[in-house]
Order: structure tokens, then sequence, then C-alpha cells
């Protein structure tokens, strides 16, 4: 399909982001004074740099609220900082983008607490087009033992596994809801060894790719192409990651809360639900 | 009223806040439990924490935070 989205800035009362502080000024302006305040923007410094530097982030202001979208690809992840669900809901009627764009936005937080935005999103045209959940594996400090054929297997990636792991990627998971890396961001992954691969016959079979800060680690994909399967190399990937980590108390990962094969393969390592959901939300733009 | 140590351990109990100086950097905190944190903080205290203020730098550990909350009148906390 054409690329619906080149002439965004032309094409929209939006500008595009040039500075983190320009960021941070309209979350205030959004903010300001309110006891009410609903946003499903969590920025990190580096990624908020990232989309900035690539020219992927946008910003509209409308009756108070800041829009923020994101470009990925052929379509825009939305991001709001609202006062209050009132200032949101005229907002969202009054932004000529969201009829315009194909959009998607994730709603996160605890079950209980979404029912407001969710209905206010599905009475502007938004429909759920996936949910995940978050799970934990919490462990002691305490090293597992060294699996040996996983260790003569896996290999941290390199600069030539980049496109392979974008494409695996992308023909694996729904892009729409799970934020798939875009090449740079996988060139600076496999740069700070953040991702392990299994390679059969030359052939990038299954990779896992983590982010790890202090005692938290977060899986963020783990998978083994269709026709390597049964083979353990999503076993051995596993074992690696969990003894490369000895002093993680907390490992986390978000999964498709219809996938069942895999949450049962995260229950069979240790993870369990921990109450957090993500609702992803696709206007009519988006195909099902 | 709850401590902020106590605060925080509700957010996430699986972590002593008293042993860190640095919850960012030590894996405690992620960006959107710093979101979670200043809803609590604004509820707990009545206060309204600024954009501006929504910063790492103010949530590396308990006495950033209570720093970030005397800015905002909430003393002792």
């Amino acid at each position: 399909m054409n690329n619906p989205i080149s002439g965004l800035a032309r094409a929209s009362p939006m500008h595009l982001v040039e500075s983190v502080s320009e960021v941070g000024a309209a979350v205030n302006r959004a903010k300001q004074g309110s006891l009410a305040y609903c946003s499903n923007f969590f920025p990190v410094t580096r990624n908020l740099e990232n989309w900035i530097t690539h020219r992927e982030l946008f910003l509209q202001e409308r009756d108070g609220v800041s829009f923020f979208f994101r470009k990925d690809r052929d379509f825009l992840h939305l991001y709001f900082c609202a006062a209050s669900l009132a200032l949101l809901q005229r907002a969202i009627a009054n932004s000529p983008t969201l009829g315009s764009e194909p959009v998607v936005l994730d709603l996160v937080g605890k079950e209980s607490a979404l029912g407001e935005l969710l209905g206010l999103f599905e009475g502007a045209g938004f429909r759920i087009h996936n949910r995940l959940f978050r799970m934990a594996r919490l462990v002691p400090s305490v090293p597992r033992p060294a699996d040996k054929e996983a260790n003569s297997r896996v290999a941290v990636a390199d600069k030539s596994d980049g496109q392979p792991i974008v494409d695996l990627l992308l023909r694996s998971f729904d892009r729409h809801a799970e934020q798939i890396p875009m090449l740079y961001e996988i060139e600076a992954a496999v740069a700070a060894g953040q991702i392990w691969v299994v390679r059969d016959g030359g052939v990038l079979a299954g990779l896992l790719f983590h982010e790890t800060q202090g005692l938290t680690s977060t899986l963020r994909y783990w998978l083994v192409a269709p026709q390597f399967r049964s083979q353990r190399f999503g076993s051995w990937l596993m074992h690696r990651y969990f003894e490369a980590h000895p002093v993680i108390r907390r490992f986390l990962l978000w999964v498709v809360a219809a996938n069942t094969d895999a949450i049962g393969k995260y229950e069979h390592y240790g993870f369990a639900p921990e109450g957090l959901v993500d609702y992803v939300l696709a206007n009519e733009n988006i195909l099902p | 009223m709850n401590t902020l140590a106590e605060l925080l351990k509700e957010i996430r109990p699986e972590f002593d806040f008293t042993a860190s100086r640095d919850f960012l950097a030590d894996g405690m905190l992620d960006s959107f439990d710093m979101v979670t944190l200043v809803a609590t903080l604004d509820k707990t205290y009545g206060i309204s924490i600024e954009g501006v203020d929504i910063v790492p730098e103010h949530f590396q550990n308990l006495d950033t935070i209570a720093g970030l909350l005397r800015k905002y009148g909430v003393a002792g906390a």
C-alpha cells in the first residue's frame, strides 16, 4: 500500500518534535494543575532521543490536550496527555489526524482501571485490536546450572544478523501490537549484546532479545522460526538467558493474551501474570 | 499516612527501596512505575506534579523524591 503518512506534517496541524525538552513542555501544558491527569505516555529518554533523531515523533495540541504520534513504518502510535477524560474526549473528536491516518494506541494498566478510557476510545471509532498482559518471574539471587549444549549453540548476534532479525520479527509477530523495532534499534541492541541467536546451516533459526537494567530484565522477543521448531533451540536460548543473568531478581515480558501456546511455555519457565494488561486499540484505517 | 518507602513497596513489593541510591539504574522502577508513582504521590498528598518534573533525577532514591515533594509544599514525607 502507499505510505499514507508520508505527508503527515503537511496534511495535519502537527509538527515534528525536535527536542526532548519540547516533549516535557507539551506534557506540562497538558497536565498543568490537574488532579485527574490521564496519559498513556511513559517515555524513556533514550527512546525519545532515537525517535527525534530519526524524525519519527510528531506533536499535535488540541483543546489543551497533547497528542504525540510516533511513525512506525506505515502507521502511527498515538500517545496522549490530558488534564481530564472530558478534555481528552473533546480533543479526540476534534483531531483530524485520528480520522484520516492509520493509528494504534496502547492503554496499559490494571484491568479494572482501564474501563473509562476503553469506552472513550471505542466511542470515538477505535476497536480492540489485541490484548496483551505482563508476566513476571521473581527469583532469588541463585545462579542456574550451566547448560553446555545451550552454551555451544547460542551465539551473540552480530551486525550481519540485523536485517534477518527484523524480517523474522515482522513475519512472526503482530506489528501493530508488539512494537517491532526498526532496523536502527536492532543494530543498537546487537551492538549492546542484547540479542542472542541460534543458527542452523547458516540460517537464523531463533533469537532472544532482552533489555536488562540493574535487577530487572525484560524479555522483549523469544522465538524460533516455524521450520526449526521442536529441536530445543528455544530451550537453549532461554537457558542461556537465565544463566547469563544470575543476579536478576525480576524477569518481565509482555505476551498476547490469546497466545496460549506461548503462555504455557512461559509458565514452564516460572513466569506468572502480574496484573498489568495492555489493550491495543486501532482506528478504522488499520485493517483487522 | 504511608511513608514514601511504603508507597513504593505497594508499587514494587519485591524490592527493598531503602537499600538503593538509584532506583532506575538498579532496575527497581521503570518508566511505567514512575508514572504510577506520580499518580500515587498526587493522590496521597493532594498535589499535581508538573510534567517538567517527571524526570529520572527526581525519582532516583527516597531523598530525591522527598526533595521533589518539598518543592510542592509536602514536608516530612
